[in-house]
Parts: C-alpha cells; structure tokens; sequence
C-alpha cells in the first residue's frame, strides 16, 4: 500500500496552506481533491472564454507588507511565500445600505466610518468609539462558550439600527447562525472587515491558487484532483489508511479533513453514517450569486465607485434563511474591477449574492430549477437596479449558482458555505489522528481558511512530532 | 558544530524565516521575540527547521530555551556536537 505522513482531504485554501507547512518542513504530504481543480469554495470555472470567480469578492484583513503582526502577513512567512512580491488592490469603499436612505461608507481606513456615524449616528459616536477600542484589545482566540454579539451590542451602541448595520455585512461574509453571531465571531470579523479592510490579489483566484499549488509543489507536496474519498479504515482509535472512491487505499500517519464535519463523520461511519449526528452539524446559511456581465460603456450609468454594497431592505432586519427560494430584498453587490488601481477592461462584472433556501431548491426537478434560476435572477435585477440603476437589459452574459450548486462543487452539506454552526474550535476529532481544518474549525474567509490550515499543523502535528 | 557555526545557523534560519529580519544588530543576550518583531508562530518555524536539518526533536517544554540568540547557542551545543 502506498504510505504518506499525512494525508489532507481537500485541496481548497485551507487544504492547500496545511499542505505547504508540511511540505515545507520535510513531510511526506498528500492531498486529496475530488474536484478537477483547486480552490473548493474560492475557485473559478470558464464560460464562452470568461473566466467566472466563485467565492472571491475580496480578500479581508489587509495589510501593507511590513507590519509584522498582521494576520496576512503572518500567513505570507508561515507559508514562506514572499509578501513583497505579492501585489494587492485595495478596495475603493463600501457602503451598507438600509431603508430610510440610511448609508455607511467604509473603507480601508477606520476613519471613514467614524465620519459615517457621526454623520448618521452623532449621538451614538462616543458608544461607536468605545465598541473600536474594546474589539482592538479583546483576543477572540481564546476558547470561550457561545455569546450573543447582539447581547453584546445593544449594551455597548444602545443603537439598534447601527448594531444591525455593522452587523449586516460581517453575518453575509461569514455568520453560519442565523439571527446572530457568536461574539468572538464578530470580533474577529469586525477586524479582518473593518479594521483591516478588503482587497484582492493582482490577478484571478486562478493565478492565485496556482502560485500556491506551485510552491507546494515544488516543496515535494503531491496532490491528486479527481481523488474522492469513500471512508477510513479505523483500528485502535486511529485512522490507518483512507479508502478512495476508485477503491483505492493509502495508508497514512495522520489525517486533516477540510471537507467539512458532515462529510468527515460519514467518512469516519463509513455505511452506518448517523445522520442526526451529521445533522447537527449542517448549517442552515446558503446562497445564491448571480454573475452578471456587461459592456464597459453601461458603466456610467449605474452606481458604482463602491467596491461592494451590503443592502438590505427587510423590516424588521433578520440575517436568516428565507422561506421561499431566495430573498432579494437583502445582498451583497459587488464590483470585482473597482479596486485601486485595476485597468477597466471591456467588459465589466456585477456579482450579486442573496440569501437562498437550500431546501426549496433542492426540491425542484431539472427543468423547474432552470427556469426558478432564470426567474430569481430577473427578480434580483429588478430588485438591486432600484439602488445602482437598471442593468437588466443590457446584460450581455450571466450564470447563477445556487445552494445546490455549492453542495455539488464543494462538497459542503446544504450548500452551507461558512458550515457547521458549531465550530471545533481545537480541530480535534474523535479519533486521535484526525483533524479538522477549514470552515468547520471556526475561521473564515480566505485568510482565515488559509490560518486554519496553518494553525491545525502547527498545533496538532508539528508539536506532537 | 562550534559555537559560532551554531550562531551562524541560527541566524541564517532566522533570516529564511523572515524576509525583513535584520539581524546584523542583534543583542546576543536579548530576547529575540522583542528585537525581530516575531511571534510564537515564527519561532515554532525555528524548531522545525533544526528538526528538518539535522532531526534534532525539541520538545515543546524546551522552547523557552530559545529565547536569545545566547541561550539557543547553549541549548544547541551538545545536541548539534557531532554534526
């Protein structure tokens, strides 16, 4: 039997950054990807010659290269790639929009949106103020119970509309709970977001992950695409080999699963799969996105020096699933050229992401789900052309993808893309020589996946070896 | 290894760790945590470069024992003797 010192289930961010740790220091490292290529939940696929992102809006938690202790740059030695030599396009700003014409620009500088609330919120700019210096100084790493960031608010801004807008764009990009989020959640959200701020790479997320897989690559790691995994075989409380779908084994000293916890349990249960326990990890949270393409010249006439806008228009705000298939009267639209400094092509994307229900999706047949998809896509446009102008008729190309969608690619349970509403926080399974990584372990984000993957070798293999 | 090869290496793998170290300078006898700027992530790297070149395990009670550019020098004397 084929052997390695570890084996990663998973060839997403997180995946790809456990991998380069370990190869980097000598390991003997596999990873195992079901899909034809890299990225899991930040990826990309072409149409009619486009190349379309998935995932990818913008990057958080920027840091200009030099400070030290940035959450990114950290990532960068980590992974030994180099900073420098890593262009970024910062955002221009965002906006969170809610009825009453009530808006909050931010960007990557925090003085912006103080500006924003004395603006909106005059009497509540000493509270808003308090609020930054309690998130710069509190460590959310530590392992602490669940607590109510909504709790947490109320007592800290006494604002309900502010404490809904600054929730708002943190719950779309990375609350797996519905109605609230956990507080140390929110923390580290409210740094990556609005402390640090949003960029991307120079480039696609394609130039992105193959600069990765080249690095692992050339550190001796080895990847398999078209790999999925079928079950372990246990002995003693360990995992010693990993069966394949082609019924293949490979045997292996320890074992990261970045497929989620759902999926790791099956694996671990193999046919007696519990499902009430796979059940609980399920999250609830999933969308849609519809990408929308169109020519450089209708530019002018829609809104748009925003990088993104968080809008919602539902009385009473809730961040929840909808009842019915989608819910466009929330989202998040955003324009993936308008960064610093990024050459307009001719042609320009409009991506919009909605709230969806994975349920009601999964329960329509092929040619209802081609035509629900082709009506929630002209429902979103008329609904999001009421706050940039109207698009609807100029659009040249556009691809939806729905909850299902994200389950077929991603393997992620109910195309829950931030996962199972309860985090492992240690990694740790019941078996000794299996660990989590990725969306299931707690962090977020492209930068928060890539730290997971970091954080879990570092933890449970560098030290134990 | 001598003492100064043992420096020597020690520096040479601080400066892979970190593209902006700059190690010229160094207090000898100061904790490099302060002086570089590095976390504990940083220095777990150290650890697991001397265990990559010369399969020396350190376990993780020892770490503090690699504070200063001196006392790795100690620590690392008679472990790396016969290199």
């Amino acid at each position: 039997m084929v052997s390695y010192d570890q084996i990663i289930i998973g060839g997403g961010l997180s995946g790809l950054a456990a991998g380069i740790r370990l190869a980097r220091f000598g390991f003997k490292v596999l990873i195992l990807e079901k899909h034809t290529i890299p990225g899991g939940l930040n990826s990309y696929y072409f149409r009619q010659g486009r190349l379309l992102e998935t995932g990818l809006h913008a990057m958080t938690n920027y840091a200009p290269p030099g400070s030290k202790s940035a959450p990114l740059n950290r990532l960068f030695r980590q992974l030994k790639l180099s900073r420098k030599k890593f262009p970024t396009h910062q955002q221009l700003r965002s906006t969170i929009y809610f009825p009453d014409h009530h808006t909050l620009s931010f960007s990557n500088d925090l003085d912006l949106l103080r500006r924003e609330v004395k603006r909106l919120f005059p009497e509540s700019l000493d509270r808003f103020n308090a609020l930054v210096e309690l998130v710069s100084s509190h460590d959310p790493f530590v392992d602490r119970p669940w607590a109510s960031a909504r709790d947490r608010l109320a007592a800290i801004l006494d604002n309900e509309r502010l404490t809904n807008m600054l929730l708002w764009p943190l719950m779309m990009y990375g609350s797996c709970n519905e109605h609230d989020m956990d507080f140390d959640q929110f923390v580290i959200m409210f740094q990556a977001v609005y402390l640090e701020g949003f960029f991307r790479p120079a480039g696609t997320i394609k130039d992105f992950l193959d600069t990765l897989l080249d690095h692992y690559r050339a550190l001796g790691g080895e990847i398999r695409f078209r790999a999925p995994v079928k079950r372990f075989w246990i002995s003693g409380g360990l995992v010693g080999a990993v069966l394949l779908e082609s019924g293949e084994e490979i045997a292996c000293r320890q074992v990261i699963s970045t497929a989620g916890y759902p999926a790791t349990l099956g694996f671990m249960a193999g046919d007696n799969a519990p499902a009430e326990e796979a059940a609980r990890y399920g999250g609830r949270m999933s969308f849609v996105e519809i990408i929308n393409v169109l020519p450089a010249e209708c530019r002018k006439d829609l809104r748009g020096d925003e990088t993104i806008i968080f809008y919602n228009l539902d009385e009473p705000f809730d961040y929840r699933r909808p009842e019915q298939a989608v819910n466009v009267d929330c989202g998040v639209i955003c324009f993936p050229e308008n960064f610093r400094d990024l050459e307009p092509g001719a042609e320009f994307q409009l991506r919009v992401t909605h709230p969806a229900n994975y349920e009601v999706w999964k329960s329509f047949d092929p040619v209802k789900y081609a035509a629900k998809k082709q009506f929630w896509a002209d429902r979103s446009s008329e609904r999001v052309g009421e706050i940039i102008g109207n698009y609807r008729e100029k659009v040249v190309y556009q691809d939806v993808f729905t909850p299902t969608t994200i389950e077929k690619f991603t393997g992620k349970v109910n195309g829950a893309i931030y996962g199972s509403p309860v985090k492992l926080k240690e990694g740790t399974t019941p078996l000794s020589n299996l660990f989590v990584a990725g969306t299931d372990q707690g962090y977020l984000g492209i930068v928060g996946a890539m730290l997971s993957g970091v954080t879990m070798v570092n933890k449970h293999i560098f030290k134990e070896n | 290894m001598t003492r100064d090869e043992i420096k020597d290496v020690v520096l040479e793998i601080i400066q892979d760790i970190d593209e902006d170290g700059e190690v010229e300078n160094l207090n000898a006898d100061a904790p490099l945590r302060d002086q570089l700027d590095l976390d504990s992530m940083d220095f777990l790297d150290i650890v697991m470069e001397l265990r990559k070149r010369y399969q020396l395990q350190i376990p993780e009670g020892d770490y503090p024992e690699l504070a200063s550019l001196s006392s790795c020098v100690n620590y690392l004397e008679p472990r790396l003797k016969d290199v």
